[in-house]
């Protein structure tokens, strides 16, 4: 796409899905900041203008984050993975247990419930790599299953609470002015966008999400690919569930429930097709931007939950039809001038 | 030029589509204006969509609209700490007056709600306490003294104060029950002489196990006037055994249950009445109190409160509902939860 209309850089760059959902989250920005920001009667400004709003707003959207960053490459290999949520859960209740009940220190829980995370990546993508089944079957089974794992050590009742203040400063706490996870954030954030963009493995997720069956005469070790991009999942999943526990200060059973969804909203939002080979990191994060902005502005004007599921699919919608028209716009034409044989040419124009 | 065209389309249809997303969303919710008495609280339920809460939710609406206060009802759809803790922040970064909450986790939500009470946020709970550190005042709904000594005055109204009654509990260590059971046991004692309780058996919050229970109970017993169910499972159980055993008038039950679980049997006359709190009274008073809260009607160490004509006891940092309240035949149709 970008080889034939070089020459117009430019306009490719404004017609970008990237480029209009920037342009939707800046008028999302300004838009809350004007209905949304209001003085209260001692004369304090309050509500989304403020800096507090949002912090509030980058600690709310870092698990969903997490995970959207995650879900990039899987989507860009045309897989999916719907088991983050439970992922995010069942480590949350190991790193609980183990430091509740096992008597570990936090450093060693946490290794415990990052380990927890990668060896339930691994166990989809060996579902998914060595026995060839779809992705979306896959992780459907091990979403219920990890899920059903977090209940049953818990009994669905138990929670684990009490955890040290310098734990859960990592969740609520500032550090040097911001949120204490978010320089987590930013890492796993460059991270993940070296990966896709700066990295071989970029292109050999997009490739095999064109074709996977090219990819593999190509010579590229599709197996370990797909491995590597659904244990790096599983494992941010983890780091997720306990940044989750630290901002609650509790890790439960239901952790992270629906998260798996937004993550995916997230992701497409962005930009990246949902059946594969398309897609950027950055376009990930807009989205997050996105459907953070909307669902804590929708809040902090004072409307209601209902409303911001319904505006997010709405924008979910439109995001996806804005950048589609312009190449069924474009195309039109085209086709118009393939036909040039039929026997009455139309007089109107 | 075609290229020209398709930019100019699309910015109009992003243009249009932003145009429409601020007629929409402007007419809803307009800014707070800085206006002096007018408070704006936020109520927190432990999911909106329970009937439960709705109900509180058309009490307390209804004392913000006799306070002339602005009522925020908004929280999780589901039972979900993380969703509270979110609204809470919200609500403290948009600058409600006060916030009422229903906590889903005590331990949870003391974090934020301390974060609002430091930047001057008054904080009540009802129906589910968070830490005490974390509010003024918690809004009990009932106390176990009062629930005990309800169920077993009830009892005995209907058993004319004499003759044999038997209790199904949930399970034998549950501490809510327990301690219901202890005021009913206090009440018994002090005032029933002639009532005999002749079994105390668990039903484990079981439909099933109850009901079999209350079979057992009726054979076992043929004396039996009355069951009296104490977790809200058994009070449906046990009014299909008796019906089923074809005792309906011979053998009352009464229960601490919900309303609409419980409708159909006290229309058949299975079950006489079930007892629980008003829910709209719940949340009409927590609005009062969180109103008067920022008013500085009411304070920490009082020892009542009124509202209109009504007084309310406190408690140490509980305000007092008061009674139970009785939903038998004539009442519990206007009753959804």
């Amino acid at each position: 796409m970008s080889s034939t209309s070089k020459s117009h850089g430019w306009k490719s760059l404004l017609l970008s899905h990237e480029f209009i959902l920037f342009a939707v989250v800046v008028a999302e920005w300004i838009f809350f900041y004007f209905i949304a920001t209001s003085k209260n009667y001692t004369g304090h400004t309050v509500g989304f203008g403020t800096m507090d709003a949002q912090f509030d707003i980058l600690r709310h959207t870092c698990e969903i984050g997490l995970l959207a960053l995650v879900m990039t490459p899987i989507i860009l290999t045309g897989g999916i993975d719907l088991s983050v949520g439970s992922v995010l859960g069942v480590s949350a209740i190991i790193f609980g247990k183990l430091w509740h009940d096992e008597h570990f220190s936090i450093p060693a829980a946490i290794c415990g419930a990052l380990i927890i995370g990668a060896s339930a990546g691994g166990l989809n993508a060996f579902l998914i790599t060595w026995l060839r089944l779809p992705p979306l079957i896959v992780t459907l089974g091990t979403y219920s299953l990890f899920r059903g794992l977090a209940e049953a050590i818990t009994h669905g009742s138990i929670t684990y609470t009490g955890f040290p203040d310098s734990f859960n400063y990592l969740g609520q706490e500032r550090w040097l002015g911001m949120p204490a996870q978010l320089p987590i954030f930013v890492i796993v954030a460059i991270g993940v966008w070296l990966l896709v963009h700066r990295m071989t493995f970029g292109r050999s997720f997009r490739a095999i999400g064109y074709a996977p069956e090219g990819a593999r005469y190509a010579g590229l070790p599709v197996e370990r690919r797909l491995a590597m991009v659904y244990v790096l999942a599983g494992v941010v999943a983890a780091l997720a569930g306990i940044i989750y526990t630290a901002r609650l200060g509790e890790a439960k059973a239901d952790s992270g429930t629906g998260y798996e969804l937004f993550a995916i909203t997230a992701v497409v939002l962005g930009g990246t097709s949902i059946f594969g080979g398309v897609g950027s990191v950055h376009g990930t994060l807009l989205g997050v931007a996105a459907v953070a902005i909307l669902k804590n502005g929708i809040s902090l004007a004072h409307g209601s939950t209902e409303m911001a599921d319904m505006l997010t699919g709405v924008l979910l919608i439109l995001a996806l039809s804005a950048s589609i028209v312009p190449k069924i716009l474009s195309k039109r034409p085209a086709r118009v001038q393939t036909v040039p044989s039929t026997p009455q040419p139309t007089p109107t124009t | 030029m075609k290229r020209i065209l398709v930019l100019l389309l699309t910015a109009g249809l992003v243009l249009s589509g932003c145009g429409k997303s601020d007629t929409g969303s402007s007419a809803t919710s307009t800014p707070v204006a800085a206006s002096g008495k007018k408070l704006t609280i936020g109520l927190l339920p432990k999911a909106k969509g329970n009937p439960y809460f709705v109900s509180v939710k058309n009490g307390a609406q209804k004392a913000a609209d006799e306070l002339g206060d602005t009522l925020i009802f908004d929280g999780p759809t589901n039972d979900d700490a993380a969703k509270q803790n979110e609204t809470v922040e919200n609500w403290i970064n948009s600058g409600v007056d006060v916030i009422a909450v229903a906590a889903e986790d005590e331990n949870s939500l003391s974090t934020p709600l301390r974060k609002a009470q430091a930047k001057g946020i008054k904080v009540v709970s009802f129906d589910a306490d968070v830490l005490p550190d974390a509010r003024t005042f918690f809004v009990n709904q009932a106390t176990p003294q009062g629930i005990g000594y309800a169920l077993m005055d009830k009892a005995a109204e209907l058993c004319g104060k004499e003759g044999e009654f038997a209790i199904i509990t949930a399970k034998l260590t549950a501490a809510n029950q327990n301690e219901w059971k202890k005021y009913i046991d206090e009440d018994l004692k002090k005032n029933y002489p002639k009532m005999i309780l002749v079994d105390f058996r668990p039903g484990d919050d079981d439909k099933a196990l109850s009901q079999t229970v209350a079979t057992e109970l009726m054979s076992a017993h043929p004396n039996l006037k009355l069951i009296m169910a104490i977790s809200s499972i058994a009070v449906p159980a046990a009014a299909e055994a008796v019906k089923q055993a074809g005792k309906v008038g011979k053998v009352n039950v009464i229960g601490l249950g919900l309303p609409n679980e419980n409708k159909q049997y006290v229309h058949d006359g299975v079950t006489n009445c079930v007892i629980l709190w008003n829910t709209g009274d719940l949340g009409y008073l927590t609005v009062q109190a969180a109103d008067a809260l920022v008013k500085g009607t009411l304070k920490p160490g009082d020892k009542s409160f009124k509202v209109g004509t009504t007084t309310y006891e406190i408690s140490g940092d509980n305000i007092l509902l008061g009674q139970p309240y009785t939903f038998e035949k004539s009442n519990i149709d206007k009753f959804d939860f």
